[in-house]
């Protein structure tokens, strides 16, 4: 090969254990993109903790502290603790969990740090179930999923967990969504966080599982892209809990999204109104805070 | 002392990195980058690599997309003024929301090329000590020529009248293409190293001369004879080609008054639209209905803008001359069957013939070849190409032109003069035999359009020859925008004069055109495949080439979706 | 400086002395009154240190790895559920290899709420890798604190350092507590033999598959070997500083007992005094106080209690279904002797009950008048009025 070839790999290595077409693997490239290599990754057990490599080897370019399943974000205030006793502010500690790790088992310590505000980014890459255990349901599953314990006739019946709300809730200084099919969001919301020193910061990003989801491989990105311009996954930031900003307004039926997956495949017509009804007031709420952001701003603003 | 009872360490820890897992193995696809042919391109009869100028262009690489299409037709600005541009119908852009202004933007790039008095580079091949004469400085020849040169093999032009051009200067009027931004583009081509010499009609008594003297002649007289309508009193009707020649030089009369012109092609708009200009208002006068008129959709338009009455089915059936002007008996028509020629034919209606008054009357139906030696004799040993003829013997002559080609038009006579430029390469250097299979490999995509850079083993020789479809490309990357406004004088401005009826593009709007090609099948490194692989396994190599790392590639086909202009493919691995 | 201090304020101002660098912390009786003080050291200045109030013991532990990891000296405190609470995160401490420092103080575990001294909390979590060290009064706490440190960072396992509910926590006594310049001279700086630092990436506490874990499992069995005579020589090194001697293992009058009493935290004051009474007596009895229980001190046992004809062991705690855990340990370290020691295993005041003068009086009477040990640990002090 060429000498001038750019095998510029950014801050991960080849040869990692992620199934082929695995949305975590892009997160973690596009998230490494916005914070850089002074980064601290804090990884819970999920698949990522299988995928950045079994000793003696490691997948990223960053130091990993792997921690056990319900401690991702306490581990990283306590990393972020001692390198503050160290004089280190510069380091950024990022907790790196599946959504097990962040709505379930992981959301005692996630609430404690939020409440704290420790000075992490905490980051949660969804998808939708416990994948690395083989695709039991999470409170991250959404309705109408077919998982292994929610499986045939018995698919989940119950909602999505809204975790944007609960750490909107927390009134920690930014909260976002970000999908792996947007990376130039994408890498913009992590360098924000970055730079947002000093308090919680939390990313959730939607990370397709081919897998899991009954997806072809190479359609990990369109399935991932289908759920942001259907609403199922908006693209949004709350500051400080109260300011929201839309980032992109999708245009597709539900449909389009949940067809194209092998997990969804047993939903009537009937349940897809359902659903699409629900995305939709979702989507309406998400504006009319938006729209109060706005108003409340306009009326902050000194007369001119 | 007690650091001496500190125990040996050994914990989890990872100070390797997992580039030991060579997960290729673990991949039963593999994605390779296959670039294949853009459908505009191969809809060229000139074979202009577009996805690749407009992808140069978007970038401001003007000069660059200017070189670039001049490696395959060395007349952009005149072409980005007079082709019918059937590249812009091909476009799969139309299926989500307009095609590229890919003529627009060739103007653009040819009038910057001009501007800058950019010299035509040509490419470094071996000189070939062969010299080949050609019959006719048209399109035709002006390109036979150009791409011989590029070919190592020395040209000269003998032009019968006082000025090189053929149908750019004489036929197409000046409001449509300036005569100074055509010799320019001569010129270019002069200073590339083609002998041009006026004033040198040919005969075949000298045609048998150069023979002797050449390694081979190209014969491109073009179409110099007007058709006739064989109607009575045709000698009332003035012949429309000889009129704008005249109007080009500078004596032709003025018209005035109800003029009519006779035909549906583009000599009929170009008479219709120049006598309108002088003052006159002509009428077209066509046997067919309008939509079977052979003339570009365009220039009709433009026509009826301006102020040009359109009579559709009507067949003259005699003209008579008087004091006041021409008398025509007129036959009205009805569309019939579709005919053997694949068109709609049209016969006499049941109404009675009608007449009609004209202060003139002018024909515009077209010409055909003004010598039989023009055009290969029927019985010639000829190797018979899409776009030329090349008669074996000694001496070996060519034909090439509109006499020769299925379709006429400057673009086909420009594909004209290159395919016979690459026959006589292929004649000179590797025999007879070799002519039709270099033809056919140098093909854009399905052909008959071919690439002068296949020939020589460019990039583009490195294409798939699959056309790429609309379904094709990963729509999810475009979002519908709006083709550029073309600037033109409003038609009644146009109408009143010579200056040119359409305007070049500004520079914003020629940058966000080009921005709106999908660059069928090409890569224009917008890093889709490398920003998506889960793997990093996507190498950057010199002048962007992308590369994958096999040794990790896992197979995922992730790349090849993504790719927006469908540059890639997954093929199996095979055992 | 002598003060008096409740045992938990011997234990946090050791850890203020210790200069510990990030605390995480989560209240439980007994133990709140530990993070409280530190919480105020660090409020006002005289700890400087990161106090990370968590929401549960088990982030309370995670919080530490965390910032261990990162290669400060870290401190947290529990009791009863709490502890059991960490269960997980104790194993992820000690594999680890992070010398972290907790203060345990033992209390029972419900249901059956109940608040007071048992040691069935810190016994259960004996196989987590963790050293344990038991302390007897407030002094011991301190002192113990100060070597706890300095142990876990010589063999890189953490360490827990154990008192008794109220007995200890609770209870003010005059503390001898040490300024800070001898201190310094006794534990220096915490020199971390890895860390998380981004200049030097690397992955700590990844997947280990079978070929290697086995090995990494031995590792910590090697430290915990290790740990047995690096406690004797930084005590030892503690008496050259402080004056005070400690050891895993401590005797009186075991040379030529017929009858040793084993003890453990603060029962050995009350048993210091019984066996001093029937000394007095004419009776040859013994008195062994285990410090360390993990590492387990197998061989100093033997040494100890070899020779005696009999031994009886208190234990403030039961393992179901087996017993007096001490005791079980003890007949398991005995047991490679020739010439053993009639074990005689007896399990008093759990869940707070008074282990009274009268207790191991009676403790000792039976022991002496049982011919053989029976299979099963005696229950003492059983209130037969209290019936199903």
């Amino acid at each position: 090969m060429s000498e001038s070839i750019n095998a510029d790999r950014g801050l991960t290595y080849p040869g990692n254990l992620g199934c082929p077409g695995c949305g975590a693997s892009i997160a973690i490239n596009h998230a490494l993109k916005g914070l850089g290599e002074k980064t601290v990754l804090v990884i819970p057990a999920c698949c990522f903790a299988i995928m950045a490599g079994p000793y003696p080897m490691t997948a990223l370019k960053v130091p990993i502290l792997h921690t056990a399943f319900a401690t991702a974000a306490v581990s990283a205030a306590g990393v972020r603790a001692g390198l503050d006793m160290q004089g280190d502010t510069e380091t950024t500690v990022v907790a790196w969990a599946g959504d097990g790790g962040t709505f379930d088992i992981g959301i005692q310590s996630l609430s404690g740090t939020a409440e704290r505000n420790d000075d992490i980014i905490f980051v949660c890459y969804d998808n939708e179930a416990y994948m690395n255990t083989g695709v039991q349901r999470s409170s991250a599953t959404p309705y109408g999923t077919r998982t292994t314990t929610t499986p045939g006739a018995g698919w989940k019946r119950t909602r999505k967990k809204n975790i944007m709300e609960i750490m909107a809730a927390h009134r920690i200084p930014y909260a976002a969504t970000a999908n792996i099919a947007f990376p130039d969001d994408f890498i913009r919301k992590f360098a924000k966080a970055r730079e947002m020193r000093g308090g919680t910061r939390f990313i959730h990003v939607f990370s397709s599982c081919p897998t899991g989801w009954g997806v072809a491989s190479s359609l990990a990105i369109k399935i991932a892209r289908l759920a942001t311009r259907s609403n199922i996954f908006p693209l949004y930031e709350i500051e400080n809990g109260t300011d929201w900003t839309l980032n992109l307004e999708g245009d597709l039926p539900v449909g389009d999204y949940l067809g194209a997956q092998g997990r969804f495949r047993h939903l009537t017509p009937e349940d897809l109104e359902q659903i699409q009804q629900e995305v939709d007031a979702d989507l309406a709420l998400i504006q009319e805070r938006v729209a109060a952001t706005r108003v409340r701003k306009a009326h902050l603003k000194p007369e001119t | 002392m007690i650091a001496s009872l500190r125990p040996t360490l050994l914990f989890p820890v990872s100070r390797t990195s997992t580039e030991a897992n060579r997960t290729g193995s673990w991949r039963f696809v593999r994605p390779v980058y296959r670039f294949k042919t853009a459908p505009c391109s191969a809809a060229c009869p000139a074979g202009i690599d577009i996805p690749t100028v407009e992808m140069l262009a978007s970038r401001g690489q003007i000069h660059d997309a200017w070189a670039h299409i001049c490696r395959e037709n060395p007349f952009p600005a005149v072409c980005g003024r007079v082709c019918f541009h059937p590249c812009e119908d091909a476009c799969n852009r139309a299926e989500l929301d307009a095609p590229i202004a890919i003529n627009a933007l060739e103007r653009y790039i040819g009038d910057a090329g001009l501007a800058a008095c950019s010299p035509l580079v040509s490419p470094a091949a071996a000189l070939l000590q062969r010299e080949v004469a050609i019959v006719g400085a048209g399109p035709a020849g002006l390109a036979a020529g150009y791409f011989l040169t590029q070919l190592g093999i020395s040209a000269e032009i003998f032009e019968s009248t006082e000025e090189p051009g053929g149908v750019l200067r004489w036929g197409i009027p000046s409001y449509r293409l300036p005569k100074a931004v055509l010799a320019a583009e001569i010129d270019r081509i002069a200073a590339a190293g083609v002998k041009i010499h006026c004033n040198r009609p040919v005969n075949p008594d000298t045609l048998a001369e150069m023979a002797a003297r050449y390694d081979a002649v190209l014969v491109g007289a073009g179409l110099a004879a007007p058709l006739r309508l064989n109607i009575s009193g045709e000698a009332s009707i003035i012949d429309g080609l000889a009129f704008l020649k005249q109007v080009q030089a500078g004596s032709a009369p003025v018209a005035s008054g109800e003029v009519a012109v006779i035909g549906g092609g583009n000599t009929a708009i170009d008479v219709a639209r120049t006598l309108l200009r002088q003052g006159a208002r002509p009428t077209i006068v066509y046997r067919r209905r309008r939509q079977d008129m052979p003339a570009f959709g365009h220039e009709i338009a433009a026509a009826e803008a301006e102020g040009v009455r359109i009579v559709e089915l009507m067949a003259p059936v005699s003209a008579a001359a008087d004091g006041n002007g021409v008398r025509m008996t007129l036959q009205p028509m009805r569309a019939a069957e579709v005919g053997a020629d694949g068109r709609v034919r049209a016969v006499p209606a049941k109404q009675p013939p009608q007449e009609m008054r004209f202060k003139a009357v002018f024909s515009g139906i077209g010409a055909g070849v003004a010598e039989p030696w023009h055009r290969p004799a029927d019985e010639a040993d000829a190797i018979r190409l899409s776009h030329c003829a090349i008669c074996r013997g000694t001496p070996t002559v060519g034909y090439i032109g509109d006499p020769v080609t299925a379709e006429n038009s400057v673009a086909h006579a420009i594909g004209s003069g290159k395919q016979a430029a690459i026959a006589l390469h292929a004649l000179f250097t590797e025999g007879p035999e070799a002519v039709a299979p270099a033809v056919d490999r140098c093909r854009v995509g399905p052909g008959p359009a071919l690439s002068m850079e296949i020939y020589l083993n460019g990039e583009r020789s490195r294409r798939n020859g699959r056309v790429v479809t609309f379904a094709d490309v990963n729509t999810d990357y475009f979002l519908r925008a709006e083709r550029c406004a073309i600037p033109a004088l409003a038609p009644a401005a146009a109408a009143n004069g010579f200056e040119e009826a359409v305007a070049t593009l500004k520079p914003r709007d020629a940058l966000a055109e080009a921005a709106r090609c999908f660059n069928c099948g090409i890569c224009n490194d917008c890093d889709n495949c490398r920003i998506f692989c889960p793997e990093q396994t996507i190498l950057v190599g010199e002048g962007g080439r992308r590369s994958v790392d096999l040794d990790y590639c896992k197979g995922c086909g992730i790349c090849t979706v993504e790719c927006p202009r469908c540059a890639m493919d997954m093929e199996e691995e095979s055992a | 400086m002598r003060q008096v201090l409740e045992g938990s304020h011997a234990i946090s101002e050791a850890v203020r002395l210790a200069k510990v660098q990030v605390v995480a912390g989560y209240p439980i009786t007994p133990q709140t009154h530990i993070i409280e003080a530190i919480s105020q050291h660090c409020a006002d200045g005289s700890l400087k240190a990161r106090f990370i109030p968590v929401e549960s013991e088990h982030s309370s532990m995670a919080a530490v790895i965390g910032a261990a990891a990162t290669g400060v000296r870290t401190f947290t405190a529990t009791s009863s559920h709490g502890l059991a609470l960490m269960h997980e995160v104790l194993h992820w401490a000690s594999a680890a290899r992070l010398p972290i420092v907790m203060g345990e103080v033992n209390r029972a575990l419900g249901p059956g709420w109940n608040i007071w001294m048992d040691q069935s909390d810190s016994l259960a979590q004996r196989d987590t890798g963790w050293i344990q060290l038991y302390c007897e009064d407030a002094q011991d706490a301190l002192d113990t604190t100060l070597i706890a440190f300095r142990l876990a960072e010589t063999v890189n396992l953490p360490a827990m350092v154990v008192i008794d509910a109220f007995y200890v926590s609770h209870t003010f006594e005059p503390v001898d507590v040490p300024d800070q310049e001898t201190v310094d001279r006794f534990l220096p700086p915490l020199e971390p033999r890895f860390r998380i630092d981004v200049d030097h990436p690397q992955a700590l506490y990844p997947m280990v598959g079978p070929a290697f874990f086995m090995e990494m499992r031995r590792s910590i069995q090697d430290g915990m070997e290790a740990a047995g005579p690096a406690f004797d020589a930084i005590a030892g090194e503690f008496e050259s500083v402080f004056g005070r001697r400690h050891s895993a293992v401590e005797t009186v009058g075991c040379e030529d007992a017929d009858l040793v009493l084993v003890t453990t935290g603060s029962v050995t004051s009350t048993a210091r005094l019984v066996v001093a009474q029937q000394r007095e007596q004419g009776k040859r009895v013994g008195l062994c106080k285990i410090k360390q229980f993990r590492p387990f001190p197998a061989e100093m046992i033997r040494a100890v209690l070899g020779s005696a004809p009999r031994v009886a062991v208190i234990d403030r705690n039961v393992s179901f279904g087996s017993g007096g855990i001490f005791a079980r340990e003890i007949q398991g370290a005995l047991c490679p002797l020739e010439q053993r020691p009639a074990v005689y295993s007896y399990i008093a005041g759990l869940g707070g009950r008074d282990i009274t003068p009268e207790t191991i009086a009676e403790v000792l009477r039976l022991a002496e008048e049982t011919p053989a040990p029976e299979a099963e640990s005696r229950w003492v002090g059983l209130n037969p009025d209290v019936k199903p």
